[in-house]
């Protein structure tokens, strides 16, 4: 017999009460840590992407949609501008690397992605298997690409057009898998990457389609191309990631770019920011909503001890005319309540990883984004501590009560 | 043993009681019989140490409870007393057999689980022990609180109306289990009751 043995018997006897406090506190504490979870990883992820990007050139159109087109390849692109104008950046002597981007096909739902070989590093994407593609229509596909759509190395396969996998299929030219990239964390497992001039070469016979496209590929005479970084006069791209050498870049050519070019100029942090304030509402929302919840766990832990108390006012009297000190039945009703806190603290643990394993699923349907990380934050050590003092206040309030009970007249009066 | 001594006590000013000296002796048992409103659970509560008198003196075990701490009490009356309410209450939660246990837990002592079902076989409600209290009969419950007052092995049983929810087989069950119990471990036995039926079982009484 102990303390603990008598309150959990205490908590079962009351088992709705019980079960109604400690919902409760699932729900408040399951959906902060939901949040917190969502936010880490979302966050993560972009962070990751972003890195050493400092801007992103793309048709004119909203800024927000070129970085997310760009970097995190989920929004639709905005346009197409001209390799020529992205290639006469690498003369400003503030840029460091442009990588141009073409995409428009996709395969599976994964995008195509031309780019040069300068895409690959800035990733650090590493070759699991095969090699890296080097002539048109050869392409190295993300760790995801090669999970879900089982190509493996040396199989070809045909791209749909647009991007989503309902496009009409280019039948006609087969891209063929050179090799596998390992999985990095960031956009590239994703992505079935290949050379510049695939994405021309792709769309050169299917011009005559007039079918309207991300990566609308100007007439020109179409060759073998072994030069990494091209620079056909005429051909499109869809947006080109830049990175400066040094900050003063930040402050010039951004301007120079939305003024004097067919281009916008959009700078990834400020748009993120952008965006997470945006998402921040809703998150501020959702995170008020927890709150409220888990302040009403706690009432409900008060108000099912308080009445209970009332039902018990003769167990107690009894308990302590048999020698119980009123401090021993007192830590009994807390424990009582740290208990539900307990329970609705790990409860709302595991409700939280699995909300997350829904979302990353329906994530990663919609934009192959993958959530996977369930262990346990920093912050839900606060979040544990807050439990319990949820718990100790709303059972503290109505146990001290027991300080004041008068055994004999309790005793007396049934 | 548990003697008093000029104890008086009072709610108000109006409701004033100033009780007969009772002194029963180890192994002896004593009847006090009163009508309502005498001061019976009063009395009993006083000689319980639940209340303290006005005036006057107990003396528990040899004895006087005059000067204690509200701990010391506390201690005493885990130790010493054993008592027996009139509508058998219990904690709820527990089981027949723990709540019997709570009396060793709530006075420090070791659990004698051994000891319980010995209790519960010759008060007659062994096959109840996993049951919760709620389940059980008015007489049965009453047992069971026999046995919780016993397992401490006190030197006094204080009952408070044992008898007076029972039908007559029950209230002889119950008085003669109580006697018999109180014999064994060399208590004294105090009986506060108006039941009228009592009174030929017990040789010393006392009228309120």
């Amino acid at each position: 017999m102990n303390l603990f043995k008598i309150s959990i018997a205490n908590l079962r006897e009351k088992k709705l009460n019980s079960f109604l406090s400690a919902l409760l506190l699932t729900l408040g504490i399951g959906m902060i840590s939901l949040l917190l979870l969502l936010n880490k990883q979302l966050d993560e992820q972009f962070k990751r992407n972003l890195k050493g990007i400092d801007m992103v050139v793309g048709a004119k159109g909203s800024p927000l949609q070129v970085i997310l087109s760009s970097i995190y390849q989920i929004d639709a692109p905005t346009g197409n501008i001209p390799l020529a104008e992205v290639n006469a950046l690498r003369k400003n002597p503030f840029v460091k690397t442009v990588i141009p981007l073409s995409m428009g096909d996709n395969y599976q739902g994964f995008r195509i992605l031309g780019t040069t070989p300068k895409y690959v590093e800035h990733f650090n994407a590493k070759l699991a298997e095969g090699h890296l593609y080097n002539a048109s229509m050869e392409v190295t596909i993300g760790s995801k690409v090669a999970r879900n759509s089982k190509l493996k190395v040396g199989d070809q396969f045909s791209g749909s057009h647009g991007l989503d996998s309902e496009g009409e299929k280019h039948e006609d030219k087969k891209y063929k898998v050179t090799g596998i990239f390992q999985p990095s964390g960031t956009v590239i497992d994703q992505l079935i990457v290949t050379r510049l001039s695939s994405v021309w070469d792709i769309h050169e016979h299917s011009d005559e389609k007039k079918v309207p496209m991300a990566a609308e590929v100007a007439h020109s005479e179409n060759q073998k191309h072994v030069d990494p970084e091209p620079d056909e006069e005429g051909k499109d791209v869809t947006s080109a990631l830049i990175q400066f050498r040094n900050p003063m870049g930040l402050m010039t050519i951004p301007r120079q770019i939305n003024e004097n070019t067919s281009m916008q100029a959009a700078l990834p942090s400020i748009e993120i920011n952008r965006l997470f304030s945006l998402l921040g509402v809703g998150i501020e929302t959702l995170r008020t909503l927890a709150l409220i919840i888990i302040s009403i766990a706690g009432v409900s832990v008060f108000i099912s001890l308080y009445n209970s108390l009332k039902d018990r006012k003769y167990e107690m009297a009894l308990m302590l005319s048999m020698g119980a000190t009123r401090t021993r039945l007192f830590l009994m009703l807390l424990i009582e309540g740290l208990s539900l806190a307990v329970i609705g603290f790990f409860a709302g643990i595991v409700a939280s990883r699995v909300g997350l394993w829904v979302f990353s699923k329906s994530a990663e349907q919609d934009f192959h984004y993958s959530l996977g990380k369930f262990a346990l934050l920093p912050e839900e050590i606060y979040l544990f501590f807050g439990a319990l003092a949820i718990g100790v206040v709303a059972a503290a309030l109505p146990s001290l009560g027991i300080y004041r009970l008068n055994i004999s007249r309790t005793l007396a009066e049934e | 043993m548990i003697s008093s001594n000029q104890l008086r006590f009072s709610y108000s000013a109006q409701k004033k009681f100033s009780f007969p000296d009772i002194h029963c002796n180890d192994k002896e048992t004593l009847l006090i019989l009163g009508q309502s409103g005498k001061g019976k659970t009063t009395l009993l509560h006083l000689l319980a140490l639940l209340l303290t008198p006005e005036s006057g003196d107990i003396v528990i075990a040899g004895k006087s409870v005059r000067n204690l701490t509200p701990q010391e009490i506390t201690t005493t009356r885990a130790q010493n007393i054993g008592i027996i309410y009139q509508r058998p209450h219990f904690v709820s939660s527990l089981s027949v057999m723990d709540n019997i246990l709570l009396s060793n837990y709530l006075a420090d002592r070791k659990e004698d689980r051994q000891k319980a079902r010995h209790l519960a076989e010759q008060l007659g409600f062994a096959d109840h022990l996993s049951k919760k209290t709620n389940q059980l009969s008015q007489g049965e419950q009453q047992r069971v609180s026999i046995a919780r007052s016993l397992m401490n092995n006190p030197n006094i049983i204080l009952a408070d109306e044992p008898t007076s929810n029972l039908d007559d087989d029950n209230c002889q069950r119950v008085i003669g289990l109580l006697k018999k119990q109180s014999a064994q471990i060399g208590a004294s036995l105090v009986v506060v009751t108006h039941d009228q039926r009592l009174k030929d079982e017990f040789s010393n009484q006392v009228f309120l």
